[in-house]
Order: C-alpha cells, then structure tokens, then sequence
C-alpha cells in the first residue's frame, strides 16, 4: 500500500547511528557494558547502573515478549492515514526484559501478554529500515 | 525533615482566576494568560502591581513569562520561571513559586497555563509536529506518536495484570460527567452512562473516545503568596501543606518497573510525610486525568486502594460525590475541560474555601492534588492543599 504522505524516517542522533546502522543491516544491535555487562539501550554513554563508559556494541537474537499493545485508530499523522487500524507492541527483548521496544505487529490475530515475537527487518515507504515484530511460536 | 516541615503551610493560594473553556478561544494565548492573571488578582483581592513573579509550563505552545510580564506593565518582576514541560510539570511549577516566596525571593506569584489546546495546537497529537526528543526516532516511524497511544499502551499492561475492564474504565468516565454536570464552568454537562461510554468509538484500543480528556482552549492562574500575607485577604486562606516532585520511568529507564507502576508511587510517601498526612487525612483529591485509566493507577500508587485495585475502587463509588474520596468533583479533564493540571488545583481550592456550590464535599479541609503520573515525561510532582484552621 502506497502511504498518503511519507511515514516518518527515524532521525538518528548522534548516540544512535551504530543502532540505525545496525538495523540497516538486519541486526538488532544494543551497548554492552564492558565493566559489569548489562546491556543498555537506546544508546547513550554511561551505563546507568556501574556509570562506566565503557562499553562494546552486541547483536541481539532478536526473540522478545509482549508487555503490551494497542490497536490505533485515530490518525495522528497524515501517513497513516491508509493504514488504520494498526497495532503497535511493547516487546521486552529475551535477553533482558527491562529493554524494551515499540514496533508495528506483523502477524494473524490479536496480540496477548507475554506471547513470543521475533524481529523482522522492513523497508518501509520512505526508504528506511524498520523494526516490525512477528509471531515466534516454540 | 526540619527543612521540609519548616516549608509547611508557609505558603498560600489566595486566588483563582479562568477563562472560558471552550473549542475555540479566538484569541491569542497571550490575551488568555492576561484575562486569567486579572481574574485571579481580583480574586484575591489584590492589584496587578502586588504581582512581583510569574510562571508557567509549555510545551512550546504558548506565551512565555517575559512577554506576559511586559504586557501586563510589571516594570521589575523579583522572578520568573518558563518550564518546558506537559501535565508532569503543572504542579511542580506551582511548587516552585511557592519556594520562591518561601526563600523570600518574591511576595506574590501568579501562576498560569494559557493554551488553545484545540484551535491552535492540539493536545492530543492529531495534526501535530513530532515531538523534539531521543525517543521519537524509536516510535514515530512506527506510527506511535501520541499520549493516548501510549497511556493506552500502560492500560492494557494494567488490564492483562490485574484484570482492569472496560467497565471500569468507563466508570471513571461516567462519574466525572456526572460532577460536570454540577459544575457550570465545564464543557461537557450532559451525563453519559455506561452504555455511552462502551458504544463511543475507538481512538486507540483500549481506548474510546470518553476515555480521553478534552482538547480545550483555555487559561487558568493562581495567585500565590506568604500565608501571613493571606490572612489579610477577602478570601479564605488555602495553605501549601506539601509539595514534592518525583522522578518517572520512560519506557527507556533502566531496571524500570513494569508499565502498571507510576512514579507517584515513590512520590507519595515523600508527599504524605511532609504534610504530615496520610491517604485517609485526604477529603477532596483532584487526580490528573489526561485518560480514565490515569485516574486508576494513581488511586492505587497514592495509596488509596491496594495495588491493582483501582478499577473495583472506583466501581464502587468511593470517588464519587458522597463516597469517601470524591475525586475529580469538577469533571476534570475529561469533563471540565483541559487546562493541564492548573484547574485541578484551582478546584481543589474552591473545595477548600467551601464554594464549590452543588459539587462541595462537605467539610473538606485537606486536598490532593496531582500532575501527570510520571510515565512518559519521566518526571511528576503533587501538592497537599488545607484550609487554614
């Protein structure tokens, strides 16, 4: 389906460039902490819980869960005005659950709590990549 | 705590002021935020040159304190703050003046939101600018990019945890309107029922049109100043018994709880110890209800019900006019109309000062009032108001 207008292309910052690049590349990429190997994301210097800023980019499997979900119906942007209804997860990522990402729900029926997701990476109408969660049964 | 108790009842709301709520103000927010500021001195029964400080919270949408100051002709104001920040903000600002005239800083402080939240810029999202910050690269591209999307996104947590239903929801709906309808400021009087409110239409599941608050073109100003100050006033004094701020969790914080916790659950304790207080100390709360379910959340995390309980709470017609704890008993958001926490305060004070004519909760000496629970902006704060003895 062709948008109305183009959606939103992410606008990387200064702290989250490795992370585009990564999803770019297919990749679910996060900081790891090279003093006490928590993982941290969005991306940003210092590690919250050790302060060190040290730290090393790492690859996600990519499995995660359902915290929650909503199914939109208004149209709060023009470009996604073709497109409602549309349901958007909260995913806590397998390997530490209190990471956790929004993304557009690629699957058969209604989501539900904590039930298994994978990433897939699309490219959207405006040319970028995206993050989009897909049912992961077993 | 002798520097937070020595802060207690040492300050005073001793005037309201509004505008008309309405869908289009025609007018500038910078004429909003005179009529209210001129409403509220009159109120208290002041000049406009008593006036020595202002201050507001913005989200970029509305007349900043230096220029209200010029077209007011205060020719030396003692303090001005302009805070960047939405319904989390609207009672730290207030907090903060009541500082700022505890520290001697200024004498009299009016404080003040002016918005056309309707006509102009609209509160709910449609049609808006993206918003300015880190996390709209991790959302908007993926069409999430609006408060209701993501107080639904906290709704749903809480629904699939603790069984919250849509009918609780809806209660929370249906009883503002039914205080509304006592309240002849308020935009919405005509009373719904549950029926109404499970047959409005979606706007993001779980929620319905009349789970959201009103986008409203309005302005509302308090008139702050020293309680010895007060006493000499035409007004019954209103004291500032407590204040404190909180901070929040963003969907991005770390080791943040999960999404059916608010901050004000760390705010509270906080809160009720330096008012010296508790929960059940508390006759009027006037909670902040950008959506039904933040009404729900908060009733649980300021302690009036057990975790998780909100939903039975309020079906029960605890927070109903007559019940326990009436709460919202102007509408609210939902009902009165959106003028980003500062009505919720000013209703508290009518409450307090006994003219809250046909919606008066009898005898109410002690008042909670709340911002924005601290999701999203990552920060929230609350007042504990009480008429003076």
């Amino acid at each position: 389906m062709t948008d109305p207008v183009p959606r939103p292309a992410p606008q990387a910052d200064r702290d989250s460039v490795p992370f585009w690049e990564g999803v770019e590349a297919g990749e679910l990429r996060v900081q790891q902490c090279d003093a006490c190997g928590r993982l941290r994301w969005p991306p940003r210097e210092i590690c919250g819980r050790c302060r060190s800023t040290a730290s090393t980019w790492r690859a996600l499997s990519g499995a995660g869960r359902i915290d929650s979900w909503i199914v939109a119906h208004q149209v709060f942007h023009p470009a996604f005005a073709d497109s409602v209804p549309y349901t958007v997860l909260q995913v806590a990522v397998d390997e530490q659950p209190d990471i956790q990402m929004i993304g557009l729900y690629e699957g058969e029926g209604e989501p539900a709590f904590g039930m298994a997701v994978r990433a897939v990476f699309v490219r959207g109408s405006n040319g970028a990549m995206l993050v989009h969660w897909t049912p992961s049964p077993g | 705590m002798a520097v937070m108790q020595g802060f207690r009842d040492r300050v005073a709301i001793a005037g309201i002021g509004y505008t008309e709520f309405s869908k289009n103000s025609k007018v500038s927010t910078l004429t909003l935020a005179t009529r209210a500021i001129a409403a509220a001195v009159a109120d208290a029964g002041l000049e406009m040159d008593d006036v020595d400080g202002l201050a507001t919270h913005r989200v970029g949408d509305s007349a900043l304190p230096a220029t209200v100051v010029h077209a007011l002709g205060l020719r030396d104001p003692k303090w001005l703050l302009d805070l960047f920040g939405g319904g989390s903000a609207s009672h730290s600002v207030v907090g903060q003046a009541a500082l700022a005239i505890a520290a001697g800083v200024a004498d009299t402080v009016v404080c003040y939101r002016a918005i056309n939240a309707r006509s102009e810029f609209r509160m709910g999202g449609t049609g808006r600018p993206l918003v300015d910050a880190a996390e709209t690269q991790y959302q908007a591209p993926y069409g999430y990019m609006a408060p209701p999307q993501q107080f639904a996104m906290m709704a749903r947590a809480h629904m699939e945890k603790y069984g919250t239903t849509a009918e609780q929801l809806g209660a929370v709906a249906v009883t503002q309107r039914g205080h509304a309808a006592m309240n002849e400021r308020a935009m919405m009087r005509h009373p719904i029922t549950l029926d109404d409110y499970l047959a409005s239409r979606w706007i993001v599941e779980p929620f319905r049109l009349f789970d959201c608050c009103l986008e409203t073109d309005v302005a509302v100003a308090l008139v702050l100043t020293s309680a010895e100050r007060a006493r000499d006033l035409q007004r019954p004094s209103v004291l500032i018994r407590g204040i404190a701020w909180g901070g929040g969790f963003t969907l991005y914080s770390s080791d943040r709880p999960d999404s059916t916790r608010s901050a004000a659950a760390d705010l509270a304790p906080r809160l009720f110890e330096q008012a010296g207080v508790g929960p059940r100390d508390i006759d009027v709360a006037e909670l902040y209800d950008c959506f039904t379910y933040s009404v729900l959340v908060q009733l649980e995390d300021y302690g009036f019900c057990k975790k998780g309980e909100g939903g039975p709470f309020f079906e029960s017609g605890a927070t109903a006019l007559g019940g326990s704890i009436p709460v919202n008993t102007h509408g609210g958001f939902l009902s009165e109309g959106y003028a980003h926490g500062l009505n919720h305060i000013a209703e508290a004070v009518s409450q307090l000062r006994g003219s809250a004519a046909d919606r008066q909760v009898e005898g109410a000496e002690i008042a909670l009032s709340t911002s924005q629970p601290g999701y999203i902006a990552g920060n929230t704060s609350a007042l504990i108001l009480r008429r003076a003895p």
